[in-house]
């Protein structure tokens, strides 16, 4: 098969391996990512994300398995894959000795962009990038932030159907990480995006579907409320109670459901409370009646809501058995 | 072919538009040029062919110009990582090391030429030259031209093998003196009194034939056909870094 084809999936990755001497980096792993999709890879370092990104950008080759990018081969048809993908690499290397405008249009000629098209091109991605200040500074006095737009702008440089990028946001600001993740999502419906990060709210927010891949394997793929929601155990409810500790501990002992309590106390004298029940109940309303009926103060009532990092961790946790004991669900590490 | 150029005229800029080139251009000039016509002066009131003195200057300052020059060609790029991008570019191995390789050899030729118009200066400051042969300067200009171009060839291999531009320079300075020297040793040995093909080694032997205008075909074969090997051998370690 030599030629796109637009009626198959985006990226197609079929037991795919990859070995290092004396290390298994990636194993077996299958995937799809459809078109117009922004997907995230997340995983501990070391995962294989950077492996199986590198693979699909065609930097390494597999040790066995295929990868196909719209139908083509990564390894047979490497060259017409690159043509079509953007790929942002994990430390962006840029030539430190060439102004940023010449670089863009070294690597817009290196991709097959050239003349009126690469100036029109170029000026759209200075603007969406930010980097219409800085086009005829030199790369190598740049700031980190900087730089990494530099590489973003390179990877949209030939319009691709697919953008690969590896940490994207690693080593920004704040107001850098919201530019670049709104740059992202903008991308979504002409581009399908395939994205690994390390920051879980990242992915929380920018992603239609995550990937966690631990140790060579996919562990979990789901849409991020998906795999929040395939946490096993309990849920935790959180209020904030002002009254004496020992009765409100003993009130809420005693409401239908509440497996058990906890009390954390706040500097201005009010104790926040985390109440474990089943899944499948809620006594949010029981809380708030039963503290109506004592002279007690409520001012806040919420479930602890399970966030991707709780997933995270315990997909990723390497001895599954404890994993299973010991995790408390829903509460995390912030209760 | 444009991929071709963009990387030519990108491997151009990397080594003209720093301040390493001009250091190199300056010294090497003043070193071989001193070597010149400290050799002329040290041959006053012999038959010495000016021609092999200016050529073999050079040759014995080249692998120092192109150890200078090849040692960053992939090494730099392996180091900071930008053999990455350059790599998931639409670009085929083919591409990538014949731009990097014209790219260092125009560099070489220009750094090499003013050293080479010596020659001309030495006409002009001394009387005693009436005639200068400058068909055999042009066949050693050629000579010199297929050396510096398979040497370029050898320091652009090796450098294909290290991130380190202190080894890459090391062992391409040590190949480049073992092809120049080897091939002495054994035309002089007495291996060569029954092994005649010892001459197909001889690299100072070959430049001083083309210096005296002896433009020898077989030379240009063997020359090119070695530098084209080198490229290729080039092009297939760059390939299988995809399955290291």
């Amino acid at each position: 098969m030599n030629r796109p084809d637009p009626d198959s999936p985006m990226v197609e990755v079929v037991q795919l391996a990859r070995c290092y001497p004396g290390l298994v980096a990636l194993d077996k792993i299958s995937f799809t990512v459809n078109r117009g999709e922004i997907v995230g890879f997340l995983g501990p370092n070391g995962a294989g994300k950077t492996t199986t990104l590198r693979i699909l950008a065609g930097y390494l080759a597999p040790t066995s398995g295929t990868a196909r990018v719209a139908g083509l081969d990564v390894v047979r048809d490497s060259l017409l894959v690159r043509s079509r993908i953007g790929y942002l690499p994990e430390n962006v290397a840029l030539y430190p000795d060439m102004r940023v405008i010449e670089y863009l249009r070294f690597r817009g000629a290196l991709k097959g962009v050239y003349g009126r098209a690469l100036r029109v091109r170029l000026d759209q991605l200075m603007e969406s990038c930010g980097l219409v200040d800085v086009q005829r500074k030199i790369i190598g006095f740049l700031s980190k932030g900087y730089r990494q737009r530099v590489g973003l702008a390179d990877s949209l440089l030939n319009e691709p159907d697919l953008v690969i990028l590896d940490e994207p946001t690693i080593g920004l600001d704040p107001n850098q990480i919201r530019m670049i993740r709104n740059l992202i999502r903008s991308l979504a419906p002409r581009h399908t995006v395939l994205l690994s990060s390390h920051i879980l709210p990242e992915v929380e927010t920018v992603c239609d579907r995550v990937m966690i891949i631990n140790q060579g394997r996919i562990v979990a793929s789901d849409t991020p409320a998906n795999l929040t929601g395939l946490l096993k155990g309990n849920r935790c409810i959180r209020a904030e109670i002002h009254g004496p500790l020992d009765a409100v501990r003993a009130e809420l002992a005693l409401l239908p459901g509440v497996i058990r309590v906890e009390a954390g106390n706040l500097p201005d004298g009010w104790v926040r409370w985390v109440c474990e029940s089943p899944k499948d109940m809620d006594i949010r309303p029981d809380i708030y009646r039963m503290v109506s009926r004592h002279p007690w103060g409520l001012r806040e009532l919420g479930v602890e809501r399970a966030n991707l990092e709780d997933v995270f961790v315990q997909v990723t946790r390497n001895d599954a058995a404890d994993d299973a004991r010991d995790f408390r669900a829903a509460g995390g590490p912030s209760a | 072919m444009r991929r071709f150029l963009t990387l030519w005229r990108r491997e151009c800029m990397a080594c003209f538009l720093s301040p390493v080139a001009y250091v190199t251009m300056v010294l090497f000039y003043l070193v071989a040029s001193f070597t010149f016509f400290a050799a002329v002066l040290y041959h006053e009131g012999e038959v010495q062919s000016l021609n092999i003195l200016l050529y073999s200057a050079i040759l014995l300052w080249s692998p120092v110009l192109v150890t200078v020059i090849c040692m960053r060609l992939f090494a730099e790029e392996r180091r900071t990582g930008t053999l990455e991008p350059l790599m998931t570019a639409p670009v085929t191995e083919w591409e990538v090391v014949l731009g990097k390789y014209a790219g260092a050899m125009l560099f070489v030729l220009v750094v090499l030429s003013p050293v080479a118009g010596n020659l001309f200066f030495l006409a002009l400051l001394s009387p005693g030259i009436t005639v200068v042969d400058w068909g055999a300067w042009l066949a050693g200009g050629v000579g010199t031209i297929l050396m510096t171009g398979l040497f370029v060839a050898v320091g652009t291999l090796i450098s294909l093998f290290t991130r380190n531009q202190i080894v890459a320079a090391l062992s391409c300075f040590a190949a480049l003196w073992m092809m120049i020297l080897f091939g002495h040793l054994l035309e002089q040995s007495p291996i060569a009194l029954f092994y005649r093909n010892a001459e197909w080694f001889a690299v100072v032997t070959h430049l001083e034939r083309f210096a005296r205008g002896l433009v020898d075909t077989r030379l240009i074969v063997q020359y090119l056909s070695l530098t084209v090997l080198m490229l290729f051998v080039s092009v297939r370690v760059l390939e299988t870094r995809r399955w290291l």
